[in-house]
Formats: structure tokens, sequence, C-alpha cells
């Protein structure tokens, strides 16, 4: 049997760095790279690959809920996605409650980072609250807000119609309605309530940006007579627009994702206003029980986001910017 | 212009209609000390309410007192809460937290030194990879996630929901692991080597106890993802009495079986926010410190 030189070479090589499968060579770093990666990677194929492509091949499909005959339809559930009646008034209240909760966030969220950052004292305290108020479950802080806004019992119907009546009649129609169930104003409250919660995540981001910013930066300043608006515009503000950029980015795909507060607040009421594009497709799904057509709306959700975020990302590139 | 004073430096440049420093400082400090004021009870006044309303007994809920004093105060509301199904929620509750922060920290820490020590082909593609399944909405992934759990016995068990719990958090855990131990010098490590250890000692006794920031930011944050959700327990928990205190409180508040007052379910609310108070009042330093890793 004659000897392959090469391929003796070239085992005795990966007997010390590494081995082949065949023609592939796998070195030691690939082999212990992968192997601390498979983990994540294996969860991440059974909660997210495979359900979205199950997601993409369903949205093809016409089924029912409760059966498990698979009809395939092509495009027709797309066709009928648009031709749904509240589907452009869902994409008109989601995109409302993304861009209002999202400026919301970030002009709240932006100040409780500045306070905190300048703060001498009691920033503790205040730090406390503004991370409390992101790691309380969602359902707590519905439960909390809705007691607030009974009408028999809460306390902000009590300050309002009792004491200063100030919008008793007015903001919320007669008295015994909640925020909630006005139409005009449910929307409002649903973009208050979240961002009471999610402002937080914004401040966390910006905080940990300002702290990067080196002192002397500041000390210069203060020495060329420098006022406290010339350092925020000169010196704060350009540190920190990249993480901003992104911060925005990120909060305005989570709050047009978002449908567990909305749900546990309205359910989508009163009437359809705050019905947006992710109840839209609960509701398509579990109420009316049409599965393929609720993944549809998922996809063009999908859709919409990925266009969005691709025109937001090319006109502001925020990577360019937090990289300094 | 050699002082530090401010006022030398507005004169200098004539800007003699100027607030006079100190003013100026004080209408700073006044609104900057105003605005902390203002956030705090902004934040705080929901929990304060949620916590006196559920000291109340339920006829003197609808009045304005700031502490429930006199008759209006009981503790009553906290017994009825933990004779209920309601303390079998909280302890699904517990135990599933406990399990996705543990299981979070360990896979993650494994992950981020692989990405951050072994040069692989695939790395950063795979890293950038994990991100993209954010863009999409969770209550798609319902109906899937029931029948891949199904088929694996995963339905009704804890550790099916924290596998999937963990799954959430993951991405943003590796990624920061990642990026945390990219700080640390590899000579460390190395010089652990030479001394005749093997790599897993080096990893075990030199890496891991300096990651500590990043491994209490990742805690909280599979911690708040754990403890507040509300779809994956729903959907794998789907027993009624077996499911963890986000659905099982929603189901209540739904429902009409329950008879209960607000207060009472104010005390539900305290029960379940006391951990969340507390991690981010012990905590808060040490989320800031592993938060000032390069945030993005």
């Amino acid at each position: 049997m004659a000897i392959d030189n090469e391929r003796l070479d070239r085992s005795r090589r990966f007997y010390e760095d590494g081995f082949s499968i065949g023609r592939l060579e796998i070195t030691p770093d690939d082999f212990w790279g992968w192997l601390t990666i498979l983990p994540v990677l294996g969860l991440y194929t059974l909660i997210a690959l495979i359900p979205i492509a199950f997601a993409i091949v369903a949205s093809f499909h016409s089924i029912h809920l409760l059966s498990p005959e698979w009809q395939f339809v092509g495009l027709q559930n797309y066709q009928k996605v648009f031709r749904i009646d509240e589907f452009w008034g869902s994409m008109w209240r989601g995109s409302v409650f993304m861009v209002g909760s999202t400026l919301l966030q970030l002009v709240v969220g932006v100040w409780m980072a500045l306070v905190i950052n300048k703060i001498t004292r009691g920033g503790r305290i205040l730090s406390t609250f503004v991370f409390t108020s992101y790691l309380i479950p969602t359902i707590i802080v519905a439960m909390v807000f809705q007691f607030m806004l009974d009408p028999t019992d809460g306390v902000l119907h009590w300050l309002g119609v009792d004491k200063i009546g100030l919008w008793e009649g007015y903001l919320f129609g007669n008295t015994g309605t909640t925020l909630f169930g006005t139409v005009k104003l449910a929307m409002l409250a649903t973009v208050i309530i979240s961002s009471w919660k999610f402002a937080a995540f914004v401040t966390l981001f910006t905080l940990a940006q300002l702290q990067s910013i080196p002192d002397r930066f500041y000390e210069a300043a203060k020495i060329c007579g420098a006022t406290t608006w010339e350092m925020f515009r000169d010196i704060t503000l350009p540190r920190v627009w990249g993480a901003i950029l992104v911060v925005v980015f990120l909060r305005a795909v989570f709050m047009f994702n978002k449908y567990d507060i909305i749900w546990q607040l309205t359910q989508g009421g009163p009437g359809v206003s705050t019905k947006t594009m992710p109840i839209l497709a609960y509701d398509t799904t579990f109420q009316t029980s049409a599965y393929g057509l609720g993944n549809a709306i998922a996809i063009v959700m999908f859709l919409f986001l990925m266009a969005g975020g691709i025109v937001y990302l090319s006109v502001l590139n925020p990577s360019q910017e937090v990289e300094t | 212009m050699s002082t530090l004073d401010d006022t030398d430096g507005d004169q200098e440049f004539g800007r003699s209609f100027r607030i006079p420093y100190q003013y100026r400082s004080l209408a700073y400090r006044v609104a900057l000390y105003g605005s902390g004021v203002v956030l705090t009870v902004l934040l705080a006044f929901p929990l304060y309410w949620m916590a006196q309303s559920a000291f109340k007994t339920q006829t003197a809920l609808g009045g304005f007192d700031l502490l429930p004093l006199g008759d209006a105060f009981t503790t009553a509301t906290f017994d009825i809460v933990m004779d209920s199904v309601v303390a079998n929620y909280l302890l699904n509750s517990i135990i599933v937290t406990a399990g996705t922060v543990i299981f979070v920290l360990v896979v993650s820490l494994i992950a981020g030194y692989g990405l951050a020590r072994f040069n692989y082909r695939g790395k950063v593609g795979t890293a950038r990879f994990l991100l993209l399944g954010y863009m999409f909405s969770p209550i798609v992934l319902a109906i899937p996630l029931y029948q891949i759990w199904k088929s694996l016995g995963l339905i009704n068990t804890y550790i099916g929901l924290i596998l999937a719990l963990s799954a959430i958090s993951m991405p943003f855990a590796v990624w920061l692991m990642w990026k945390y131990i990219q700080t640390i010098p590899p000579s460390v490590e190395e010089s652990a080597w030479i001394a005749g250890a093997p790599r897993w000692r080096g990893f075990v006794d030199v890496v891991v106890p300096q990651t500590k920031p990043a491994m209490i930011a990742n805690a909280i944050f599979a911690f708040a993802i754990a403890w507040g959700d509300f779809t994956f327990s729903f959907i794998i928990l789907p027993s009624a009495d077996a499911t963890t205190f986000p659905p099982g409180l929603f189901r209540m508040l739904g429902s009409s079986t329950w008879d209960t007052g607000w207060n009472e379910f104010m005390a539900v609310a305290l029960l379940v926010s006391l951990p969340p108070l507390l991690f981010a009042f012990f905590l808060q330093s040490y989320l800031l410190q592993g938060f000032k890793i390069r945030a993005l």
C-alpha cells in the first residue's frame, strides 16, 4: 500500500492543531468556538428559526385554528390582508403608538439620564425607581394604572372629578367611564402608561454613554469659559447622539411589536381605538381562527419593520457614530 | 484666561447682560433638583399608591388618604391572597425565574468566552444572526412554539418555560459577555496555563471571577424577562394552576369568578413588585457598571 505523503502531513498537522472531516479542516479554534456557541444556536433555532419558517409556510395556507388540515392558497392570504377592514386603520394606529411612545420615552428617558448623571444627592433614590419601573412586570403596571383610573375607587378620578373637577365631563366624558373607555383618549393613555414603564430603557443606554465621557472635556470647556448650555451642546450631545439613534431604533421596533401592555390595558378597545397591528394579528389568529391569515399579517408587519429599519439605518447610520 | 471664575470670563467677552454666575448656578440647581423631584414623584407615585392601597379595607379605597390609618388599615388582604391560588403562581414564578437566571448566566458565559477567545470561522456572522429574531412579533411564534414544545414533551414543564425564556434573553446576554471578556487581557489567563493549569481551569478560576459586572447585568435582564413574562408562560404552562403569576393574574382580572376588590389585587401587585424593587435598590450601581461596557 502506497503511502500518501501529503495526506500523512495533513493528518500530522491536524493531530496537533485540529482535525478534518473529509475535506473540511477544523482547527481547534473552530472546534471549541462552535462548541461554545452551539447551545445558544440550538435554543435559538428552536425558539425563533423554526417558528419563523413555520409562520412563513403557514402564511401561504388557509388554516382554521382547530382543524389540522392545511390548504395551500398561495398568495391569497396576502391579498386578503390588504382588504381587511381594519388593516390600514391598525397600521395607522400601530404607527401612532410606535412614534408617540418612542418619542415620549426618548424625551423622558434622556431627561432622566441627564438628571441622574448630574445629581449629587438623592441620585440613588431616583435611579432605584427608574430601574424598578422597568423591572416590574407589565401585568402589574397595567393593573396599577387601571386601578388608579378606576371610575369609583381610582385616585385620578377622585382628584379630577371630586376635588378639582377639572376633567369631569371633559376629559373623561361622563362620570363613570374610565380613560380607557373613552375613544378619544384611550390611545393617549396607553402611550403614556407604556412610556412610564419603558422610558427606563432609554435612560440606561443614555446614562452608559454619558458616563463614558471623560471629565477632562468639561474641565477644558470650563477653563475656556463655556456655559452649561454650550457644554451640553458641544460635548454631551455629540457624544450621546449615536446611542440615541440606536436606542430610538430598538424602541421603535419593540413598541411596534408590543402587544401585551395594550392587550392588558384595553384589549384593543374601546371599539378599535387602540387596535394596533399585533392586536389585529392576535385577533385574526385566535378570535376568528384564521391562522394562515394571522401569519400573513405578521409577515407583512415584519416586512414593514425591515423596510423601515433599512431606511432608518441607511439614512442615519448610527453605528458609525457609536464607534467613536 | 487663567481663571476658573465664570464671571470674569463673561466680562472679558463683554456679555454683561448675562445673569450673574451665582444666580445662574442657582437656577440651574433648581432646575436639576426640581427635575429630580418631579421624575421621582412620577415614577414612585403609582408604586406608592399600590403599596398603601394593599393595606386598606375595601370601603376605604375610594377616598384619598395618604396613609391607611385607623379603621382603614388592614393586613387581611395578604391573608386572602396567600390562601388562594396566587401563592402557587408565585412559587412557580420563583422556580422559573431562578432557573432562567442560572441557565442564562452559565450558557452566556461559555458562549461569550468562545466569542472572545477563539477565532473561529463564521463568528461575527453568527453573532449578528442572533439579533434578527428581535424583529419578529412574539405572538406569531406562539402556535409554532406550542407545537414544537408539545412534540418535545415540554408543555406544562418548568424546563420548557425556562428554555424558552432563556432563549429570548440569550442574544443580548451573549453579546454583553462577549464584549466584556474582550476587555479582560488574555495574558492573565495564559500565565495560568504556563503554570500548568489546563485551559478550563484558566477559564473557571481566572476569567469567571472577573466577569462579575457583566454577570450582574445579565442576571438583572434575565430576571426582568422571566419575572414579567406573559406570552410564553401563557403558551407553555397552559394548565390553570401550574402557571406563573402574569397569566394567572390576567385570567383573574378577566373573570368574575375570583371575587376580589382592588385592594387584594394591589396586595398581589405589591408582593410581586418587591423582588424587582429590592433588585433595583441593591444592584443599581452594579447595573450601571455593567452598562458602562460600551453601550452598543
